[in-house]
């Protein structure tokens, strides 16, 4: 895991040394035990490395190819990158052992199409010296960033938006009110948009070609296509548990490729628990397991985890903290997050990350798992009310007005509900976090820009026939929430302590598999992660594995009553950082007035909001420093 | 009810005759062999209005009537013609009026019609509950557009006769054969690929999105995407467009003349249309008479015309991979396109499957003409 930059200008205007190192120092916690920079005439690229795979100088990036025709920058891991090796061995005298120099030895071989034959998580840069060709790539399943900008003949990419801001001086800088909309419909922003305007997020499973005549971007590998296989349904239970847990097997046993101490995540829930079992089952010695617990009761999971541990035979390496004590993690939160981030299960997941890195440098985690195996509730949920969906405008209407009537907070979440047309804006509507935002937000903004269920149907659009409501839910999950919401949140909160996470299942086999496996292998009834569960009964009694669902969630609105009252009432209460943002401030300052006297329970909205204000009173830090940045929408 | 003499009389109970669209196309091919066997016919047509039909030339013995839209006045209508009149067959062109058809046809005790049915793809896929599987037993026979459509109606009622079900495909309209046609270029077409195809929300199954975003990751930057057809989703066809910056590569027609159809079916790199739920899919034939390559989904009715590597490209629905794929090999394969132009054409010149001759054979064997 590590950090890359890059700056490709077709007229071979060079970016200024001092101005490129600056920006590459931005991603020093990304890489802290080496960096490296390499020009060309058109091209500089630098790489900030935490060295997981052949520790040696070998592994040194950038690195070139020893025809001199290529050079690299990558992050990432290509965990096959051993097996490809003997193909490419007649074409390339190895210098080392990294997966970095295989991964150039590839491209060298078969171009664009190595990323046919690679299995990893990755986002990385090409320079063909040559075709004065820059490739682009990430993954498969998007667990590495990668983000990028395109002005006037220059194009320029980073693991993070931070250094790309700071490259770009021409003063176009600004707020892209598209992803201000989505980012208060949803609490993250999904590729291609990113908060900035001017720099987008390269989306999952894509490439981009650049040189001279433009950019070019397409897509390698989709799993829309791949609907439910029917001849799944007629096979035995018992081999389809075999086959998945053979398949989880194989796709930890990938991720244990390191040379540095390596452990995982365990949450005591299903996916942690089971990448902790598979570890064991393949022959890891005392893996060593983290949990973060709290001493409040109600957010703590750290008992069933210790069980889990426990029973499982594995180094349980624990660390119990007052659930307030997460706020000591704000700095980080806000340095970390180049884009307004809403999601408040950050907290933990840096809290375990920096508890892991204490002991090792890489850590799996179960991420993943719920979004192709169907772990939500709310897929369900969609089964039942997509029926609904197509009740006629005037049944709604009757159904809609009952609803709303009553006197309890379901009914009128679902009154909203029967407003969707068709699954996808039912899905979008499940999904929404701040479902109050239209009135905040400046309406000009709302009047000019689409909505994210636009997002959400073009890429259903392509999704296989047939599918029930609940496919397409996980569907539309794994293609946006997953990528942009839960492994940008994973990649963050741990390189914020210079960690390295792997996520078994996110291997694009497991994947393709569960995209094949009948949802009634997924949600039975109530129960969510069907068959997932029953590959864990294989390693744990059943009590460990049938017990509820809880997630890692932070008392956000207690904070806000309690120890970030002040905080936030500052924020929202300047006038100066309030009108940097295209926000109605005096709704914003109304709705925190009632969560504040109980009236009103809007947490979701205000924390975005406030992640907002964060990120902007950074931003304006970090010009003062560099140089005047526009602020304002476009 | 025409008064003219005839060997058969039928009463054709359709949704709508003088509209685009593949069910309004399959009704006026079946007008036509009702014109071309002398078979007199009385059209009870939902949809259709005294404009559209006044505007369309009327063919000896056939007589339709249209209702614009008005449910009551057409099934007021339905319910006399059926209950008085004794017909030689009684030909339900959709599964929404079978229900009615069958209940008067039970109760009209003085005569005993025949009845068959349409059965054109996506309206029979899926909701055949019990009702409608009794009302599709009291049939003689149902015309089902494709093999899987057929199959999909005994997968949901099993205790039908599949004897009484039968492949009845739609055949190219003569009407095609007679507009003058515009000279054929030898050389490779000016680069665009073409689409024509209904553009409502509800269709988005037609695979233009997916089809979009192929363009978008196409190499050659000058192939552009002609879009033929109208509905309630072309502002969202548009922003995907400009999403992919695609705006100067993509254009949206509408309302064209039969002559500049032909002209860019003629011209175009290739016909696209990967649609996931093509009932059959007469655009395609269409556009294989004026010998565009066709790049079209394994789905369902489409797999009956189309053979991969021989009449046309198959891909996965929803698969833009696929589509860059098969466009960049139609454009780069000159065998391979002449290969698909020339077998596709087959199929609808004489001797193919799918000619009017052929939809009128077996028109005339379904309603027991004599020979």
């Amino acid at each position: 895991m590590c950090g890359i930059i890059g700056v490709f200008d077709s007229a071979g205007v060079r970016v200024p040394r001092v101005t490129f190192l600056s920006a590459l120092s931005l991603l020093r916690q990304r890489g802290p035990d080496d960096s490296g920079t390499w020009s060309d005439n058109n091209i500089i690229l630098g790489h900030r490395r935490l060295a997981i795979v052949d520790l040696s100088p070998s592994g040194h990036q950038p690195m070139e190819s020893p025809d001199g025709r290529y050079a690299i920058v990558f992050n990432g891991e290509i965990y096959n990158h051993a097996d490809l090796r003997p193909e490419l061995s007649a074409s390339h005298h190895w210098r080392g052992t990294s997966d970095t120099e295989t991964l150039l030895a590839a491209y060298r071989r078969w171009g664009v199409h190595c990323l046919d034959r690679i299995n990893g998580m990755f986002a990385f840069a090409i320079w063909d010296r040559h075709e004065r060709t820059l490739f682009v790539a990430r993954d498969r399943m998007g667990v590495k960033p990668l983000y990028y900008f395109e002005s006037n003949g220059r194009f320029g990419f980073a693991s993070r938006p931070a250094p790309l801001m700071r490259l770009l001086s021409d003063g176009t800088l600004g707020i892209d009110p598209e992803a201000l909309r989505v980012y208060f419909e949803l609490g993250y922003i999904p590729a291609p948009l990113s908060f900035h305007r001017g720099i987008r997020k390269l989306s999952a499973a894509h490439y981009l070609l650049i040189n001279a005549a433009g950019v070019r971007n397409v897509r390698y590998w989709d799993f829309r296509p791949i609907g439910p296989d029917p001849s799944m349904s007629a096979r035995p239970e018992a081999e389809l548990v075999e086959e998945l847990d053979s398949l989880i097997r194989s796709a930890v046993k990938d991720r244990l490729m390191s040379d540095v101490p390596l452990g995982a995540f365990l949450s005591g829930g299903i996916d942690s628990s089971l990448v902790v079992a598979a570890m064991k089952a393949v022959g890891v010695v005392d893996p060593k397991a983290f949990t973060i617990g709290f001493h409040e009761k109600a957010y703590d999971e750290s008992s069933a985890a210790r069980e889990v541990a426990k029973h499982l035979g594995v180094d349980h390496i624990d660390e119990t903290l007052d659930v307030d004590s997460l706020l000591g993690l704000m700095p980080e939160y806000v340095e970390q997050f180049d884009e307004p981030f809403a999601d408040s299960s950050a907290f933990p997941t840096m809290a375990v990350a920096r508890l892991a890195r204490k002991h090792v440098t890489v850590s799996l985690s179960g991420d993943g798992a719920d979004e192709i195996f169907g772990g939500y509730h709310y897929f369900g949920l969609m089964n039942n009310l997509s029926r609904i969906t197509r009740l006629r405008p005037k049944t709604k209407k009757l159904v809609r007005a009952l609803l709303t009537v009553m006197p309890f907070h379901r009914a009128k979440l679902l009154a909203g509900a029967v407003n969707a047309s068709d699954v996808v804006s039912l899905f979008h509507y499940l999904r929404g976090v701040g479902k109050d935002y239209p009135a905040i937000v400046d309406q000009d903004i709302m009047r000019s820009t689409p909505s994210s269920d636009t997002w959400f149907e073009q890429y259903a659009a392509s999704f296989a026939v047939d599918l029930t409501a609940a496919e397409t839910g996980m569907r539309l999950d794994a293609g946006f929430t997953l990528p942009d919401f839960f492994l940008q949140k994973v990649d963050v909160a741990t390189m914020a302590f210079s960690l390295e996470a792997r996520c078994p299942f996110t291997d694009y086999r497991l994947v393709e598999w569960a995209m094949r496996l009948p949802v009634s292998h997924k949600i039975r009834g109530r129960e969510t992660k069907y068959l997932l569960k029953k590959v864990l009964c294989k390693y744990l009694p059943s009590p460990l594995v049938y017990r509820p669902k809880r997630g890692f969630s932070v008392p956000i609105a207690q904070w806000l009553r309690g120890p970030l009252r002040e905080w936030a009432r500052e924020r929202i209460y300047d006038d100066r950082l309030m009108s940097q943002v295209p926000l109605n401030k005096d709704l914003v300052r109304e709705l925190l007035h009632q969560q504040l006297t109980g009236k009103r329970e809007s947490h979701p909205l205000i924390w975005s909001v406030l992640m907002l204000l964060c990120f902007v009173q950074r931003h304006q830090a970090s010009a003062l420093q560099t140089r005047p940045v526009d602020l304002e929408v476009a | 009810m025409s008064g003219a003499p005839a060997t058969r009389h039928l009463l054709l109970l359709f949704t709508e005759v003088f509209a685009n669209g593949g069910i309004q196309r399959f009704n006026r091919t079946f007008i036509e062999a009702c014109r071309d066997q002398g078979v007199c016919c009385t059209v009870l047509s939902l949809n259709d209005t005294e404009d559209s039909i006044a505007r369309n030339p009327s063919l000896p013995n056939i007589t339709v009537i249209g209702f614009t839209g008005n449910r009551s006045a057409f099934a007021w209508a339905a319910f006399n013609h059926i209950f008085w009149h004794r017909y030689d067959w009684l030909v339900v062109g959709h599964i929404n009026f079978l229900t009615l058809a069958v209940a008067v046809l039970k109760i009209a005790i003085f005569h005993r019609t025949p009845a068959m049915m349409i059965a054109h793809g996506i309206e029979v896929w899926s909701d055949i509950h019990k009702r409608r599987g009794l009302a599709l037993s009291q049939l003689q026979r149902l015309l089902c557009v494709s093999r899987y459509t057929r199959q999909r109606i005994l997968d949901q009622a099993p205790h039908l006769d599949p004897g009484r079900l039968r492949v009845f495909p739609n055949a190219l309209a003569e009407v095609w054969r007679n507009v003058p046609a515009p000279p054929v270029s030898d050389v490779l077409p000016e680069r665009f690929i073409l689409s024509v195809t209904r553009l409502d929300a509800g269709d988005r199954y037609k695979g233009i999105v997916t089809t979009i975003e192929a363009l978008e990751m196409l190499a050659d930057k000058a192939m552009k995407y002609v879009i033929v057809g109208h509905g309630n989703d072309v502002a969202f066809l548009k922003l995907v467009v400009a999403r992919c910056r695609l705006q100067d590569r993509v254009l949206f027609l509408r309302g064209l003349s039969d002559a500049q159809l032909i002209n860019l079916y003629r011209t175009c790199a290739a016909f696209v249309l990967p649609s996931g739920k093509e009932g059959f899919g007469i655009v395609y034939l269409e556009a294989m008479y004026f010998d565009a390559p066709v790049i079209a989904a394994g789905e369902k009715g489409a797999l009956d015309v189309i053979r991969d590597g021989e009449t046309g490209l198959l891909v996965r629905f929803g698969d833009s991979i696929g589509v860059k794929n098969a466009i960049e090999r139609i454009t780069s394969d000159l065998p391979l396109r002449a290969r698909l132009r020339a077998r596709g054409h087959a199929l609808v010149e004489e001797g193919g499957p799918f000619t009017f001759s052929k939809f009128v054979q077996r028109f005339a064997d379904a309603i027991e003409l004599p020979n």
